[in-house]
């Protein structure tokens, strides 16, 4: 059946009058048409964003035209699965190794099923917040109330990036008041919206949310419902000296790095602190080219090299961050085996 | 269940509340089923014959060629959609080369006093219409089709 | 007034190019408003924030109004939110009043974006702080109310409300999503369904594959009779032609209508197929004639098209003053504010002042380009239905596939979905199942299940439904009177046919 169809089909290439050896990648070079599947639904989103930044420079560089299409997690894996001639990859972030910490459905271990290529940019935001008018003015505070078996309520949104901090903050409560750590409880929830909604209801204490999306709430004065307060960044602080001085909005970078590690600690195993940076990479099927990943790795090393993608990427609020594919890959492994260890030791 | 106000409390798992919602509908579908089935059953049952006979007697019958053709043609066009787009991968050849017979195809099945002029018709719309589409879509907007 | 020097005439040339491609996309069944913003975002890259949010406006509310022409004169909803169009846009085209359910359409759509635009302008950061007013407990309740035109809906009352609940449990096969709070847990499937309903059923796929396959299949069993419709049908101006003496009467219904409109838009998560299916009840409801809805009554376009432009200004209500979309095609908007650097939150009107007043220029501006553009077309647009079946149908297939394939940007299952549902609708019908009600119970299926859920899991008792606060009192009076209404109609509707039979 399947030699019929596909007999059928070049037939009717050929009817067509169009060479069908155009989609065959002798000379390890990508086709006319690369397309991006990323791990978003949204098109208006950051992993959408950073693609389509990337996307763009990779067209010019490699005179192709790429496409980035918002499938989806679940689909954009099904779809990097199936297609090994290098005419499908995919970005995403975290979020697609921390899914299968968590368990979640549709997850699976990103790096026995694919090849991770390379990074190309961070998302410094991922914030915690809490109302402006709180008792709780910084994350010390929470830690300090939960020891005092009060109850935390957490706004986040389960299985992932989100719920990574969370789980940082209750296995720091863990590390320095054993059997506390309960007193830190999830409220699971959706959209940034949904989040702020909870906190504005007063169902929740703490809420994960980001510099971008919040920062103009901090800025409200305190009598406003809607008014809240940086508690904690989880961006390393090398990270967040990498963003514009003038950072985003009214919070100028100054002023963010008073929200990360060092200056505000949450414990990772007592020595150290813990931080996460949402990272952007590729993912290739398994069976791609290797060829095609060097041609890849070296345009893009080109295009950073160059140096205008970072400019575009600071104006966005991304920080610029490309490895290779195997210093990536390397990296991104040592970053979820940190992780693994929280998640396992709080469950 | 002494405090009236117990009646109502509900506490949810979350690791199950994936079911909670699916079981309240699961009831509620029973029930209305089982109302259905005992208010207009036996209505229903009657209408049904009636409407059986109707059909026979206003000479409506199934037009089983253009219904299944319909379907099978369909089938035929949207398995094999994918797989000829894998040949051109990211070109949206898939979606033109398919549509093109389909449409064809599917225009004289309908068609019902097929003569020249239908025939012209029918290429020309099976062949400019998913080409007008492809080259709009596909190339002028960058819409991903198979 | 330093905006004016914004308003280039390239500003005008791409708020009107936006438009006419918006309605275009509307106007094809499948493609939508969303999609249409969304595939053109990356041609705002290279425009500055003014002229890039020009061009976006303009397919937006282009996008949203297309959406009546395939509703009105296929009976196939161009865009969800243009559903109920269908039910009475439809029968007057078979009328023969297509050209004037069209013009009373887009005036409607004309008043009602204009409307929003105005409540937007001088209402937006106090209407926000109205939004946040609803947590999960009344989102709930304001779709329960939306749910309560189901039984109005229903030509045979527990059938109709079987198919509602029906299209309700359609829509939560899947996952529980994770992205709006779920446990991602599986259900209502089995293993060997996994790869492919991973995410459920797609809304868009589901609605053209029920409304656009589904009748196609039914014609097909008919034969394909081009005659039956003919005689009729080529008559494009056979029952009364339009004026604007339709609005009599109907000032409340326009202004009820776009309300609601606007205001279901500023309810982000609510979702703008709500903001129609709530007008049109509501106006059911409280119409002299109900049993004339449904059946080809222009009050019905003009509630369904007034409520779904209405919901333009309303969505952007929250995206302007607080940083959150109000409905999909919103979130996609904040993908160009933010790739120009500009940040959206409750500040952003007070700093951004002349972006604000540029885009409250391109908004009215949009809508009097759209009823201008679609009032001359009207005339063209309205020959679609004299395409003969043979070539009309297999077109319609084919835009049905395009548009299923490219609503979640390329996924070949939802051109399945298309199928199934279309088989289904077509065999539904066939023991009694009720297409209008099912796709309703479809598209806000799952919202119903996230609210319950959560308001649940937050405050653990049912009574909290009742005891919330003032506004959930309010929607259950709402919702009383809106399910006594629909009993009373039906009620009547019965007698009267008694009468008729006696």
């Amino acid at each position: 059946m399947k030699f019929l169809k596909s007999g059928l089909a070049v037939a009717m290439a050929a009817f067509m009058g169009i060479a069908a050896s155009q989609a065959v990648a002798a000379d390890a070079k990508f086709a006319d048409n690369l397309r991006v599947v990323i791990g978003s639904k949204s098109t208006g989103g950051d992993t959408y964003q950073n693609s389509a930044i990337v996307a763009q420079a990779l067209g010019e560089k490699l005179g192709i035209n790429v496409k980035v299409d918002a499938v989806g997690s679940s689909a954009a894996f099904k779809a990097l699965a199936r297609i090994s001639n290098g005419s499908t990859i995919m970005i995403f972030h975290d979020q697609s190794y921390l899914g299968y910490l968590y368990g979640v459905k549709g997850y699976f271990d990103i790096f026995d099923d694919f090849i991770v290529g390379p990074t190309i940019a961070i998302n410094p935001g991922n914030a915690y917040l809490v109302p402006k008018s709180s008792p709780y003015k910084t994350i010390e505070d929470i830690i300090q109330a939960c020891a005092k078996d009060t109850k935390i309520r957490v706004a986040i949104q389960p299985g992932g990036v989100s719920e990574i901090g969370y789980s940082a903050l209750k296995n720091a409560i863990k590390l320095r008041y054993p059997g506390k750590e309960g007193n830190l409880v999830a409220v699971n929830t959706g959209s940034q919206s949904d989040k702020n909604q909870l906190l504005f209801d007063g169902q929740a204490d703490l809420i994960q949310g980001s510099v971008q999306a919040n920062e103009q709430y901090t800025q409200l004065p305190a009598e406003d419902q809607k008014a809240m307060r940086f508690v904690w960044l989880t961006a390393r602080e090398e990270t967040i000296k990498q963003t514009k001085p003038e950072g985003m909005g009214s919070t100028t970078q100054a002023h963010l790095l008073d929200f990360v590690s060092p200056k505000v600690s949450v414990t990772l195993d007592g020595k150290q602190d813990f931080t996460f940076d949402k990272e952007f990479f590729f993912l290739y099927n398994k069976k791609m080219d290797p060829a095609l990943i060097e041609v890849l790795d070296k345009a893009l090393g080109e295009i950073y090299a160059e140096g205008k993608i970072q400019e575009v990427q600071k104006n966005s609020f991304f920080i610029p961050n490309f490895k290779p594919s195997a210093e990536a890959s390397a990296y991104l492994k040592d970053k979820m085996e940190k992780y693994e260890g929280i998640i396992k030791s709080i469950h | 269940m002494a405090d009236g106000n117990s009646l109502f409390k509900v506490s949810i798992d979350f690791s199950q509340s994936h079911l909670f919602f699916p079981n309240i509908i699961h009831w509620i579908l029973l029930i209305l089923a089982v109302l259905i089935a005992l208010t207009s059953g036996p209505k229903l049952l009657r209408q049904m014959r009636e409407k059986k006979k109707d059909d026979k007697q206003t000479g409506a019958p199934t037009d089983w060629v253009r219904l299944l053709g319909t379907l099978v043609l369909t089938i035929i066009y949207f398995s094999l959609m994918e797989t000829v787009g894998d040949l051109f991968p990211n070109t949206g050849f898939g979606f033109l080369f398919t549509s093109i017979p389909f449409m064809f195809l599917l225009s004289v099945l309908f068609v019902h006093q097929p003569g020249r002029r239908e025939f012209v018709t029918i290429t020309l719309s099976s062949i400019i219409s998913p080409a007008v589409a492809w080259y709009v879509l596909a190339q002028m907007f960058n819409i991903t089709l198979p | 007034m330093e905006f004016i020097s914004y308003l280039t005439p390239m500003f005008f040339a791409l708020v009107g190019f936006g438009v006419v491609v918006g309605i275009i996309f509307g106007a094809i069944p499948g493609m939508t408003a969303t999609m249409a913003v969304a595939v053109c975002l990356p041609m705002t890259y290279g425009l500055d924030l003014t002229n890039g949010l020009a061009l976006l406006l303009g397919l937006y509310v282009g996008g949203i109004s297309g959406g009546l022409v395939p509703a009105v004169l296929l009976n196939i909803p161009g865009t969800p939110s243009s559903i109920t169009t269908t039910f009475d846009g439809y029968p007057m085209t078979q009328k023969g009043e297509g050209e004037r359910a069209l013009k009373t359409g887009i005036t409607s759509s004309l008043f009602g974006g204009l409307f929003s635009a105005i409540v937007l302008f001088f209402f937006a950061p106090s209407l926000a702080d109205v939004a946040i007013k609803f947590s999960y407990v009344e989102k709930f309740l304001i779709i329960l109310f939306a749910l309560t035109v189901i039984a109005s809906l229903s030509r045979n009352l527990l059938l109709g409300i079987f198919s509602g609940v029906l299209g309700v449990w359609f829509s939560l096969i899947g996952s529980y999503d994770i992205s709006s709070g779920g446990n991602g847990e599986y259900r209502l499937m089995t293993d060997a369904m996994v790869p492919y309903l991973e995410s459920g059923f797609s809304l868009l796929p589901v609605l053209i594959g029920l409304f656009g396959l589904g009748t196609i299949l039914q014609e097909a069993q008919k034969g394909i009779k081009e005659e039956v419709g003919k005689g009729k049908k080529l008559e494009l101006n056979g029952g009364t032609s339009f004026s604007l003496s339709v609005f009599k009467g109907q000032i409340v219904n326009l202004i009820r209508s776009s309300g609601l409109g606007t205001f279901v838009g500023m309810l982000p998560g609510v979702g703008g197929s709500a903001a129609s299916v709530l007008a049109y009840t509501q106006q059911k409801n409280f119409s002299k004639h109900p049993e004339k809805l449904g059946k080809g009554a222009p009050e019905g376009v003009i509630a369904s098209e007034s409520s779904n432009n209405g919901l333009t200004g309303g969505a952007l209500i929250p995206l302007l003053s607080l940083g959150i979309p109000g409905d999909s095609t919103t979130a996609v908007l904040i993908g160009a504010f933010t790739l120009q650097g500009i940040q959206l939150g409750p500040l952003f009107i007070g700093n951004n002042l002349d972006t604000w007043n540029t885009m409250m220029v391109a908004l009215v501006f949009a809508n009097l380009v759209m009823f201008v553009v679609m009032f001359f077309a009207i005339r063209t647009i309205v020959k679609v239905i004299t395409i003969p079946k043979y070539l009309l149908y297999p077109g319609i297939i084919m835009m049905c596939v395009v548009g299923a394939y490219a609503i979640n940007f390329g996924i070949m299952f939802d051109v399945w979905t298309l199928l199934f549902f279309g088989l289904f609708g077509f065999l539904g019908q066939k023991v009694g199942l009720e297409v209008a009600p099912f796709i309703i119970g479809f598209i806000l299926g799952k919202q119903a299940e996230v609210y319950f859920v959560k308001s649940l899991e937050s405050f653990g008792t049912l009574t909290i439904f009742f005891t919330k606060s003032p506004i959930a009192m309010v929607l259950w009076v709402l919702i009383l009177i809106s399910v006594v209404f629909s009993i009373y109609g039906m009620i009547k509707q019965k007698k009267n046919n008694n009468n008729k039979e006696a």
